[in-house]
This record gives C-alpha cells, structure tokens and sequence, in this order.
C-alpha cells in the first residue's frame, strides 16, 4: 500500500495513504526505507476489521476524510533521516556487558547475548569465502539496505556461528533477496516465521543435527544459523519490532532443519532443496515462511493405505485462513509444507510410495467442502474474492474447484499436486510427522545453491 | 570469548541504508476538477472505505473526479510487481492528478 503511495509520489503525483491507527509507527518507519519520510498518510481510527458499518462511516468521514484532504493539498512537513555510520567504523569499545548492553538499547540484538563483532572475528569469517567483503549481496527491504558479504559476516558473528559456516550465511541472504520469496512481507501481522532446510554434502561437515530433535536447541549450527536468519532481518533489512515488523503474537527464529540425506538416498527421494530446482547433490538452502506447525503424533500402520489418511487429514488442518493464498491476490501460492519421520518415509516407501504419489494423495484427500473454503477466504476473513465459482470463469483458479455448483462438493487446498512439498528428517525410529501451515506468497519457498570457498577442504579442517 | 573486564572494539552492526531521501509530490491547490485514483491491496474493507471517501469528497469537491480501485487491480499481491511498474503510465494515461492508497491495517 506505501509502495504504492511512493511510486506515484516519485512519478510526480500526491498520494494519501490510508493506515488503520496501530500501523502509524510502520508506515514511518517503512516510508524512511522508501526513500519518502514524510509520506503522508490518513488516519483511520481504531481497526477496520472490528468495526460495525455505522461507526467505521462515523471514523472515515470524521477524521480520515480531512486527513485525505490534507495530505492532497498541503506539502507535508521534512523529516530528517539520521545518517548511518560506515561498514567498518568501531561503534563502541567497551567489556561484554557493556557492548550488549548498548546492542540492546540500539535493537541492534535480539535480546540474547551477542558475540561482539570485533574486526578480528569478522575476518576469520571472510576467509570462508572468495567474495569481495565490499560485494553487494542484495539490497532489503523494507530499509532498503544493502547486505554485503561484511554485514553478513557482522551478524554471523554475532549470532554465535562459526566462521565455516559463512557459505551458509551469504545462500541464505541470497535466498532472502529472492523476489518470489517476498522478504518485504516479513513484517505482517500473522507474523509467520521462517523455516531453513539445509541440503547437502555440508550439512554432515558442519556437523548440522538431522535426526532426532532437528527442531530444537542444542546444536551450534543448527541454532546460530537460525538465530543468524532473525538478526539478519534485523539489522540488514530493517524489521524491528513496534516499527516495521507488526506480527501480532509471532514466535522466535526456528533452528535450521537438515534433511536426513543418507534415508533420502535409499529411498530413491528427491531432497527438498531439488523440488526447488537445485540440482541433485549440491550444498543448498532452502526457506519459506510459515505461521504455525503441527505434529501428527504416532501415524502407524505397514502400509500407505493406513498411514496416510491419518497425515494427509493432519496436513489438512494446519490450514485455514491460509487457504486466502489459494484462491485471492495470489492465487495458487500455497505450498503446504510436511516432514515425515525416517521411519515413516521408509514404510511408505516399501509399500510402493514415491514422492509423487504422496502428492497426488494429499491432493486429493487434502479437501474440504466448497462452502467451507469460500468461508475461510471471504466470511471470515473479510476478503473480497468470496466464490469459487467466480474465479474459476475468471480463470484465476483451475477447474477443479467448480466441478458443480453443489456448495457441498469438495474442494483441494492447492492448485496442484506438485504444490504439496515433504521432506524427511526427525528422529529415525520414531513414527510421527510434523506439518506446516504456509503462507502463500508473503515466504514463497526458494532454495540456493551455497558456494563454497576455494581450499574448503583444508580450511575446514583447519577450523575443526 | 575471553575475560570478563577485556575491551572488545566493536563494528556497526547494521547494514547500509540505500534509498535516497527524495521530495514528495507538489500538492494541488484543490481538488475539484482534479482526477483522484484509488488504489487497493484488496484487504480490511477498502472497497466500502473508499465509496465513503469518494461520496464524502464529491459534497466537498463537486467537480472531482474519480477512477476506482477496479481499474488498477490488487496492489499487493501476485500482481503487486506488474501493477507498481506500470504504475506511472497508465496514471498518466489516466490523466491522474492525486492518489488515495489502502489500507494499512
């Protein structure tokens, strides 16, 4: 909406821009980022979503009417901008304390500890890379900043990693940077967090957990490359809490997920980071955003057939409101993410269960009726788009979700088969999934390659 | 990490800020006989909001003109990108003159 505003601003047309009271901060502090601010913006009192038709007339012809006026016809007062101080400048010198002390005054630090990001650490984490340190990886959102190999090592530091682990550091923020993937939408209410998968020959060098407790705390790279992941939407894209990040509730940064490669090989299944397009057996990442997650405790049985009604229903009911990015502004961006323990992808897999097979099955078990879907994308959640029917004969949506006009027939979740993605980590003998609730295109999924430096051998060695 | 009382110099954390700070559009003097486009993320009742502001607006501008939200489609969205590119000319096909943007919500 501000994106908007600040293209017809530099195109040589006023804007008014129309911002819900508890959004004033971000719309200050994103218009800083647009390079615009004092981009004026109309008050609309309270929020819209909670309000009766008479008192939201009563708010926007009593107080955004005169604001819209004003902004359209009075040149806003200029806001000054303080200036940054350079890359490499020593910011403060002082003990441990002290420096996290002034991290945590500045929202410079998550409000964890930091490794203090002294010149020397920095550069053993350069070393891990044949970049330039001055090379500009990308720049973000909503701060516009540029993110370069330095101020990616600065917050590598920081997060605790180690310097090996920098050619993971510099796939992510290139991930971060990819347009599909939306790093823009990273402050928005429903404040889904992002989930890392790693790939590849790396993951068992750096000696990322891929088995038991993947998710949780306890093992260095796999929780400073997740913390890494926050700080760096912290401190080189800009999204700091109470301005421009407005999750509602949100959650902390998840740790990094390594998919059990040595079960994948056996089975003859395609890791997740190729499903993204990467080619088989390199290194890779790969992120996407989502609000929440579910585990599908004890999914027994020695066959498909009595095992995948009991995932597939379980998938099925970590998504509701999300189903707005199936059919709405970007229809068909919801990818429904599921893991399935080793075991569990191992008894699929005797029983004659590809990957593509547990796709076409979720496909066509993950459904609901078509009045209960137009529900969750309109009644509820106040969009526009509120008939099935509609988008298909706007061909915004396939045939499949008006094979009749029976408000009863059942509908899928995705677009397409292909759109459900699964991967394999977790404890190896312990039967359970876990499924992701996914956030269509504001965290679309994206993978990179990660580059490793020439000598990664020897350094490696070296650094272990 | 070494002893406790050691002075760490520390680096600026952050990464570069890039945008140029740039000036905002001139203002109009009025809006009657002016044309005002609507544009819309498609969310939080920005259709009814804007038929307010467009019925509010004409009792104080009778002359102005309007150009909805229908014509431009969602900004934000699958189609944000393409719709933000081709902003600057079809409003100057349009013969926009001012721009109302929602909803932040």
């Amino acid at each position: 909406m501000l994106r908007a505003s600040a293209v017809a601003e530099k195109a040589g047309v006023p804007s008014s821009s129309l911002v819900c009271e508890g959004f004033l901060g971000q719309a200050s502090t994103t218009s800083v980022g647009l390079g615009l601010p004092n981009l004026p913006v109309a008050l609309v009192p309270g929020h819209v979503g909670t309000q009766g038709r008479g008192e939201l007339e009563k708010n926007i012809l009593g107080v955004t009417l005169d604001d819209v006026v004003k902004n359209l016809t009075e040149a806003p007062d200029a806001i000054a901008v303080a200036v940054d101080p350079g890359p490499r400048d020593i910011v403060f010198s002082g003990t441990i304390d002290e420096i996290n002390r002034l991290f945590i005054e500045n929202e410079w630090s998550d409000g964890l500890p930091i490794i203090p990001p002294t010149t020397e650490r920095v550069e053993a984490f350069l070393e891990f890379t044949d970049r330039d340190p001055n090379e500009v990886i990308a720049i973000l959102l909503p701060d516009s900043r540029a993110a370069t190999v330095w101020s990616i090592a600065v917050n590598g530091v920081m997060a605790g990693c180690r310097p090996e682990y920098m050619p993971v550091l510099l796939a992510l923020i290139e991930a971060m940077s990819d347009p599909d993937y939306g790093v823009e939408h990273s402050g928005n209410t429903p404040g889904g967090e992002t989930l890392i998968t790693i790939n590849g020959p790396i993951a068992k060098q750096l000696r990322f957990n891929d088995e038991q407790g993947v998710l949780r705390d306890g093992f260095q790279p796999n929780t400073t490359v997740g913390r890494f992941w926050r700080l760096a939407l912290r401190n080189l894209a800009g999204f700091l809490l109470h301005k421009t990040d407005k999750a509602t509730f949100g959650n902390t940064w998840r740790v990094v997920l390594a998919e059990n490669e040595e079960i994948l090989a056996n089975l003859g299944w395609s890791n997740l980071s190729e499903d993204l397009g990467v080619p088989k057996g390199r290194n890779a990442v790969s992120i996407g955003r989502y609000t929440g997650s579910s585990l599908i405790a004890s999914a027994s049985g020695d066959n498909g057939d009595r095992i995948m009604p009991y995932i597939a229903d379980g998938l099925l009911k970590q998504h509701t409101w999300q189903l707005v990015f199936t059919i709405g502004p970007s229809p068909g961006t919801l990818r429904p993410l599921i893991f399935l323990s080793p075991i569990v992808a191992e008894t699929l897999a005797k029983s004659g269960w590809d990957k593509a097979k547990l796709q076409q099955y979720f496909f066509d078990h993950c459904r609901m009726p078509a009045w209960e879907f137009e529900r969750y994308i309109g009644e509820w959640t106040e969009h526009p788009i509120r008939d099935l029917e509609d988008q298909v004969n706007l061909k915004r949506a396939p045939q499949v979700f008006a094979e009749s006009d029976n408000p009863n027939r059942m509908v899928p979740i995705t677009f397409k088969p292909e759109n459900f993605m699964i991967g394999v980590s977790g404890d190896p003998l312990r039967n359970h999934a876990i499924a992701f609730a996914h956030n269509g295109l504001l965290g679309y999924p994206v993978a990179r390659e990660i580059k490793l430096p020439s000598d990664w051998e020897t350094k490696l060695k070296m650094a272990q | 990490m070494s002893n406790y009382h050691e002075i760490h110099d520390v680096v600026w954390p952050r990464a570069t800020r890039q945008a140029e700070v740039l000036e905002t559009a001139p203002r109009l003097d009025t809006l009657d006989g002016k044309t005002v486009c609507q544009l819309w993320d498609f969310l939080f009742r920005g259709d009814e909001v804007f038929d307010l502001l467009e019925n509010g607006l004409k009792e104080r501008y009778p002359q102005v003109n309007f150009i909805s939200w229908k014509e431009f489609g969602s900004t934000h969205g699958a189609d944000e990108r393409e719709i933000l590119a081709n902003l600057p000319s079809k409003m100057e096909a349009l013969g926009v003159d001012a721009v109302i943007s929602g909803m932040g919500c």
